[in-house]
């Protein structure tokens, strides 16, 4: 019985994961960033020649962790043009002010992620309707053995713990 | 498989059924929060200086520069070529410092000690510094790990 | 290697002794009734408090509670990190939809009139729940530290003003100062991630074990006639039944979530002329709109000291309440559940036309 359960178990798990990993690999794409690109322009300008007479690494440190964590992002597939462009990594650029100008708007852009989006607001409800109906079958049970007065305290069927919960076996 | 007790098959079914239907869907909430709370920030691959404030530098002269998070340490070796190292102690992550008098790399944190070639001489530092491979293109001096060609 | 899990709860039940625990919860029951639904607002507010503790450490983990730092930190958490817009969205959606909640909660208790004799206390220990949530909110609403939220801290930390002598302390104890500067946004960040939470669970066990002293109530006509209500254990029919509202209010959550992500305005500016449309959170409105309606000057008092303290005498009203309608089954009671929709209405009204 034991190796049924684990089975069943495991089934409902890539059962449930496998499309839902996908569409998350989707939707998790960030929102239109207006910002980075706006870094990167304002590092770049500020990188002029002129400005670079002094490459003091402690004063630099700061935007350069900026662009590389900026670069590190998790959905840029390694190789794809979206990188930063090499400019922007001058270490010349010392502590630049980056004054954003417009707000952050979280949006979906492109038909790809809109329709990772709806994938996963289907599959969302599918899960959750799918855990309702056996919820409602384990409720029904749930009832019945409690109508029929099957667990009357003093014929707890837990002779090593009346007093623990009585769900399952 | 075999039925040994049929009123509790139906109930060990729905309730493995169910388990399993939350434990996934608890799984997939679960995983984003892992992977905001550990984000997947790495060392750089790259980092590209301006050749020009390192050229002036003197055979045997150790200048920093900013390797992601964490100092690197570029020196110029005699015949006038470039080394570099992450310039973190291999023992417990400490910053380490070029002591030119000494000609030695020296972190403060266990007294560790590395020569001139970046080589762990004395101290608790179970191995050299990192290396990472300088290299000059037209006006810009490239520092990448080892083994990442240059990007074309 | 075989553990025996019996040997291993037994362990931790001579230790722990959580066999009186588990007992109550199998004897437990919850009474039903036409009414019975309200029973669920209950643990749905806490499911969405929970929903806030996770997602606010995890907000906290990268938030940087300084003037310099605070916007840029939520641009970065909303731009550079995995899902972290989806995070911020969450948590700003699931203080809306507790808020909501408790707000329910409370006026199903109201109605059902559940607050009387015995359970007194328990109503005013959740009318500290609900100012404290209320409470949260407010200094949850500086942290991003963009012009609207700026501005709407400086009009709410402006109000207790109104009050002679003790308003101007209140005012600077709030502020951190007489204006709204960077020691306010840190003072707020440790009051909504730090005093808060300790406050609200420590009202909040007393709530809950208050709860389980008195049981849950039955209705009114039911108590009066003494008849015995049907009811359902609360484990396991009762928590089933809950997983299913769970589940239902969490997907509502998320979607809602991804498809109105809160977006993030520019950083505030201490010196700029406040921004068109300063408005508060929706819960605060109606009180927003009744500060508004009241003249500058009453006599010898300002319009602003009227409408606080009005608020403060129904805020105190509301808070002694159980007291207050003492015969729940006379007339004294009617009329104060007409006074119940009349607030109700009186608060739509006002949040609809503060939005005019």
């Amino acid at each position: 019985m034991r190796k049924t359960r684990i089975l069943f178990f495991l089934v409902m798990v890539s059962l449930v994961l496998a499309p839902l990993a996908a569409a998350a690999q989707q939707t998790g794409a960030p929102p239109t960033v207006k910002d980075k690109a706006q870094i990167e322009a304002a590092v770049s300008a500020q990188a002029a020649p002129t400005q670079q007479a002094k490459p003091a690494p402690a004063l630099t440190r700061d935007v350069n962790t900026r662009l590389s964590t900026a670069e590190a992002d998790p959905q840029a597939k390694p190789g794809a043009p979206a990188a930063a462009p090499p400019a922007a990594k001058k270490p010349a650029a010392k502590k630049v002010e980056i004054k954003r100008t417009e707000p952050i708007v979280p949006a979906y852009s492109g038909i790809r992620e809109k329709m990772a989006v709806i994938v996963f607001y289907v599959w969302l409800w599918f899960a959750i309707a799918v855990m309702i109906y056996f919820l409602r079958l384990w409720i029904k049970e749930a009832d019945r053995v409690y109508k029929a007065k099957y667990y009357e305290p003093e014929e707890s069927p837990r002779k090593d713990n009346p007093m623990a919960p009585v769900l399952g076996d | 498989m075999r039925i040994d007790n049929a009123y509790f098959t139906r109930r060990k079914f729905l309730n493995s059924i169910l388990g399993g239907w939350l434990g996934a869907v608890a799984a997939s909430f679960i995983s984003p929060i892992v992977k905001f709370v550990w984000p997947p920030y790495k060392e750089p691959d790259e980092v590209k200086l301006v050749f020009a404030d390192y050229s002036a530098m003197q055979p045997g002269e150790v200048k920093n520069f900013v390797w992601g998070s964490k100092p690197g340490l570029i020196k110029r070796a005699q015949d006038g070529s470039f080394i570099a190292w992450v310039g973190v102690c291999t023992h417990l992550d400490c910053n380490v410092t070029w002591l030119p008098a000494k000609k030695q790399f020296f972190c403060a944190c266990h007294d560790g000690w590395y020569d001139e070639n970046g080589t762990n001489v004395s101290g608790p530092p179970p191995k050299p510094l990192r290396r990472l491979e300088p290299s000059v293109e037209g006006e810009d001096l490239f520092i990448r790990k080892p083994g990442v060609g240059a990007k074309t | 290697m075989k553990i025996d899990m019996k040997k291993f709860a037994a362990w931790f039940d001579d230790r722990l002794a959580l066999t009186p625990i588990f007992k109550y919860m199998t004897k437990k029951e919850v009474p039903q009734h036409e009414h019975s639904f309200w029973y669920y607002t209950g643990s749905s507010i806490l499911l969405f408090l929970f929903i806030q503790i996770v997602t606010g450490i995890m907000l906290a983990l990268y938030y940087k509670p300084t003037l310099e730092g605070a916007t840029d930190s939520i641009g970065r958490i909303m731009t550079e990190l995995p899902l972290g817009w989806l995070v911020r969205s969450v948590h700003s959606w699931s203080s809306t939809f507790m808020i909501a909640l408790v707000m329910i909660h409370l006026l199903a208790i109201w109605f059902t009139k559940s607050y009387r004799k015995p359970r007194e206390a328990t109503w005013m220990t959740g009318m500290m729940l609900l100012v404290v949530s209320m409470v949260f909110g407010f200094t949850g609403y500086l942290l991003p530290w963009d012009d609207l939220s700026l501005s709407a801290t400086k009009v709410g930390t402006n109000i207790p003003m109104a009050i002679p002598v003790v308003g101007k302390w209140v005012t600077q104890f709030l502020r951190g100062g007489d204006d709204v500067t960077g020691d306010t946004l840190t003072r707020f960040f440790l009051f909504h991630v730090c005093i808060l939470p300790l406050v609200i669970f420590a009202i909040l066990v007393v709530h809950i074990l208050l709860v389980q002293k008195e049981g849950m109530s039955v209705p009114l006509k039911d108590e009066i006639a003494k008849k015995k209500v049907p009811a359902l254990p609360f484990w396991p029919n009762f928590i089933l039944r809950e997983v299913v509202i769970w589940l239902v209010l969490l997907g509502i959550l998320l979607t809602i979530s991804l498809m109105f992500a809160p977006s993030l305005e520019l950083t505030a500016d201490l010196m700029a002329p406040a921004p068109e449309g300063v408005k508060p959170e929706w819960y605060f409105l109606f009180l927003f709109q009744t500060l508004k309606i009241f003249p500058a000057n009453m006599g010898p008092v300002t319009g602003e000291f009227v409408a606080v303290v009005l608020i403060l005498i129904a805020v105190v009203a509301i808070f002694f309440l159980p007291f207050i309608d003492n015969k729940p089954e006379g007339k004294k009671g009617k009329i104060i559940a007409y006074l119940g929709v009349a607030g109700v209405i009186y608060a739509i009204v006002f949040s609809i036309w503060s939005l005019l």
